[in-house]
C-alpha cells in the first residue's frame, strides 16, 4: 500500500509539469481534463457548433448532424439519442462531448473515455452559451477566439434588441406536420423573449420540451403582431407538410402578423437541433434582426 | 330495449357544445368561425369515432372475440409501419400515396392477425386479445426499429398519438372515406353478424365466408388508415363502444351498428371537448383523454362480466 502510494506520488510529481490540466464548467459541475484533447467525439450538436466556430480539429460527430454546415464532421458515432459504443470504442477519443439528447448515455460513455456533459437548457440559455464557449476555449487553448465570439454575441444581441424595440409582441410556434405548439418565455426558446426584449403575446406558456399544443383558433385569438416559426419536421430532416403550408389557413390569415407579413421562419435546425450553439444563436439573431429591421 | 336511444340526444347536445367550445370568441364573424373551425373539428371527431367503433365491432366479429380492436390487434401498428416505410422510400410523398401505403400495410397486418387467430385453440377468450397485443407489439417493434435506424423515432409520434388541434376546413376531409365505409358496413351488417358465428355456420347459410372476411378486412384497414393519416391513432374506441352497445342491445349488427357508430362519435367528441377545456386555452390530445377514460370504461366492462348473447 505504502509503496503504491509512493509510486503514485512520484509519478504525479514527475508527470505534473508535462500536464496541462484544465478545469472546465460543465452541465454537471466542474470537470478536470488532464490534457488538450487531440481527438474529440461529439454527440451534442450545440457543442459541435461551438467547436466548429472555434476551429477545433480532430472532431468526429454522430452519423447525422442535421445541419448542413456541420455535415463535414459527421462520422459513425451513432445517433443523437443513441451513441454507437463500439464505434466510440474503436475511435478511443481523448474526450467525448455529450449533452442534450445524449445526456442519458453519459454514464456508459464515461467507461470508454473522459466524457463531459455540455447540456444547455432553460431560460438562461445564452448565459450557458457564454459559459460553454469559455469552457471549450480554455480546454482547447482558444481563449481569444472564444472571447471574440462572445463579443460578437453581445453585439448581435444589442443590435437585435434595438431592431425589435417597439415593433409589437410575438408568439413562438413550432409546427409538427399539421399540428402546432406554442412556446413561452420560460421554455426552451424563451431566450428569444427574455434576451432580446421581445414581448410575449400571452403569458403562462409552460416550460415543456415540445411546447403547449394549441389550435389555430388560439393563434387567431391571441392575435400576435409577429409569429416566429420553426418547422420541427424540417429540423429533423423529415419531409412532410411544411410550416408555411400549416400556417397558410384562414384563421392564421386574420392575425396582425399574417396581414402585415410578419411571420418569420427561423432556421429550425439551428434553433431546435443545435439550440444554444454560438453560430446557431448568431444565425437566429440575424434572421430576427433582418425581419424586424425591415418593418417600420 | 330502447335504452341506448339516449345517445341521440347526447349526440345533439355534444355537437352544440362542441360548436361553441373553442379559444376564439364567437363575435360578429361567429358563423364564419363555426364553419371554418368548429364544424370541421366536430365532424372530424364524429367521423373518426364512428369509424373506429365500427372497425372495432367488425374486427370482433371476424376474430370472434369481444376484446380486440384495431389499436391492439396490429391494424394501427401495421398502418404506422406502412407510413414509416413510405416516408423512408419516398419522403414528401403525396397524401394519397401515404394513405395507400398505410391502408395496404394495415390490410396485410389485419389479414395476418385474422389468419393467426383462426389457428388458435378455442376455449380461452383471452387468448385472442393476448395474441393481438403480442402481434401488434411485434409490428410496432418493426416500426420502431425502422424509425430508430433513421432517427425518425419522434417523427412517428405525430401519427401514433391522435389529436384534433390541427383540424379545420380543408384538413380533415379524408375522414369522410371512413364515414362512407361506415355506411357500407351497415349495408353488409347481416353478413358480418353471420360471419360472427363462424366459418361453418356462414357457409351452411350459403354465404361466401372468404368474401365477407375480405370485405371486413378492407373496411377495418381503410378506416384505421385514414384515421392514422389524418389525426393519429385513437385508442380504446373500437374496444369499449362495441362492448357497451352489445351489453345493452345484443349483437345483431343490423340493429346495433347505428348505435355503435353514434356512440363512437359521441365518445371521441366528448373526449375532444374535454381536451379542449381541461387546460384552456391549450389542448390536451384526445388520445390522452381517451387513454384515461377508455381504460376506466374497459375495466368497468371487465368487472361487469361477460356480455350477453
Amino acid at each position: 500500500m505504502k509503496r503504491t502510494l509512493a509510486a503514485v506520488t512520484a509519478l504525479t510529481l514527475f508527470a505534473a509539469p508535462a500536464l496541462a490540466e484544465t478545469t472546465i464548467e460543465t452541465a454537471t459541475g466542474p470537470v478536470t481534463i488532464s490534457e488538450t484533447p487531440a481527438t474529440t467525439a461529439v454527440l451534442d450538436m450545440a457543442s459541435l457548433d461551438m467547436l466548429d466556430a472555434l476551429g477545433i480539429e480532430g472532431v468526429t460527430a454522430t452519423s447525422n448532424t442535421y445541419l448542413e454546415r456541420l455535415a463535414p464532421y459527421a462520422g459513425d458515432l451513432g445517433t443523437l439519442f443513441e451513441p454507437d459504443y463500439e464505434a466510440l470504442n474503436a475511435l478511443s477519443p481523448d474526450l467525448i462531448v455529450a449533452g442534450g439528447r445524449s445526456t442519458e448515455a453519459v454514464p456508459q460513455l464515461e467507461k470508454l473515455a473522459p466524457t463531459v456533459d455540455m447540456t444547455m437548457w432553460g431560460d438562461d440559455l445564452l448565459d450557458q452559451t457564454r459559459a460553454r464557449l469559455a469552457a471549450f476555449g480554455a480546454l482547447y487553448g482558444k481563449e481569444a477566439e472564444a472571447a471574440a465570439l462572445t463579443e460578437s454575441l453581445d453585439a448581435e444581441i444589442a443590435a437585435t434588441q434595438a431592431a425589435v424595440e417597439g415593433k409589437g409582441n410575438a408568439l413562438i410556434l413550432m409546427t409538427n406536420g399539421g399540428k402546432v405548439s406554442a412556446y413561452g418565455a420560460g421554455g426552451r426558446f424563451g431566450w428569444i423573449h427574455t434576451e432580446i426584449g421581445l414581448p410575449e403575446v400571452i403569458e403562462g406558456l409552460e416550460d415543456t420540451s415540445h411546447g403547449e399544443s394549441v389550435s389555430f383558433e388560439f393563434i387567431r385569438e391571441t392575435n400576435p403582431d409577429w409569429i416566429l416559426v420553426l418547422d420541427r419536421v424540417a429540423a429533423i430532416g423529415g419531409e412532410g407538410e411544411s410550416a408555411e403550408a400549416t400556417l397558410d389557413n384562414p384563421l392564421v390569415a386574420e392575425t396582425t402578423a399574417a396581414q402585415k407579413g410578419q411571420i418569420v421562419y427561423l432556421n429550425a435546425g439551428d434553433i431546435y437541433v443545435a439550440g444554444g450553439g454560438i453560430t446557431s444563436v448568431l444565425n437566429t439573431l440575424e434572421i430576427i434582426q433582418t425581419a424586424f429591421g425591415a418593418s417600420s | 330495449m330502447t335504452r341506448p336511444a339516449f345517445v341521440f340526444p347526447v349526440l345533439v347536445t355534444l355537437i352544440l357544445v362542441s360548436l361553441v367550445t373553442g379559444v376564439a370568441s364567437l363575435g360578429e364573424d361567429g358563423w364564419w368561425l363555426v364553419f371554418v373551425s368548429r364544424l370541421p373539428r366536430t365532424l372530424a371527431a364524429l367521423l373518426a369515432g364512428a369509424g373506429l367503433a365500427v372497425a372495432g365491432v367488425i374486427m370482433q366479429m371476424l376474430a370472434r372475440n369481444p376484446f380486440v380492436e384495431p389499436a391492439t390487434a396490429g391494424t394501427g401498428q401495421a398502418a404506422g409501419l406502412g407510413l414509416v416505410a413510405v416516408t423512408l422510400l419516398a419522403p414528401g410523398a403525396a397524401i394519397w400515396l401515404k394513405m395507400s401505403a398505410a391502408t395496404t400495410a394495415a390490410l396485410i397486418g389485419t389479414a395476418g392477425f385474422v389468419a393467426l387467430v383462426r389457428r388458435l385453440p378455442t376455449g380461452d377468450p383471452l387468448l385472442v386479445p393476448l395474441t393481438g397485443i403480442v402481434y401488434g407489439g411485434i409490428l410496432g417493434a418493426a416500426t420502431t426499429f425502422l424509425a430508430y435506424e433513421r432517427d425518425l423515432l419522434q417523427y412517428i409520434d405525430i401519427w401514433m398519438s391522435g389529436e384534433f388541434s390541427g383540424v379545420m376546413l380543408g384538413r380533415y376531409e379524408i375522414l369522410w372515406i371512413g364515414g362512407a365505409l361506415t355506411v357500407l358496413a351497415y349495408l353488409y351488417a347481416d353478413r358480418f353478424t353471420i360471419a360472427g358465428f363462424g366459418e361453418e355456420t356462414t357457409r351452411s347459410l350459403g354465404l361466401g365466408y372468404g368474401q365477407v372476411v375480405a370485405l371486413g378486412l378492407v373496411i377495418v384497414s381503410v378506416i384505421t388508415a385514414v384515421t392514422v393519416v389524418t389525426v393519429g391513432m385513437i385508442p380504446f374506441v373500437g374496444l369499449v363502444v362495441p362492448n357497451l352497445v352489445a351489453r345493452m342491445r345484443g349483437e345483431n349488427l343490423r340493429e346495433t351498428l347505428p348505435y355503435v357508430a353514434v356512440s363512437g362519435g359521441v365518445l371521441v367528441l366528448a373526449c375532444d371537448i374535454i381536451g379542449r377545456v381541461i387546460r384552456y386555452p391549450f389542448e390536451v390530445p384526445v388520445g390522452t383523454v381517451l387513454g384515461v377514460l377508455g381504460a376506466a370504461l374497459f375495466l368497468w366492462i371487465l368487472h361487469r362480466g361477460p356480455r350477453r348473447g
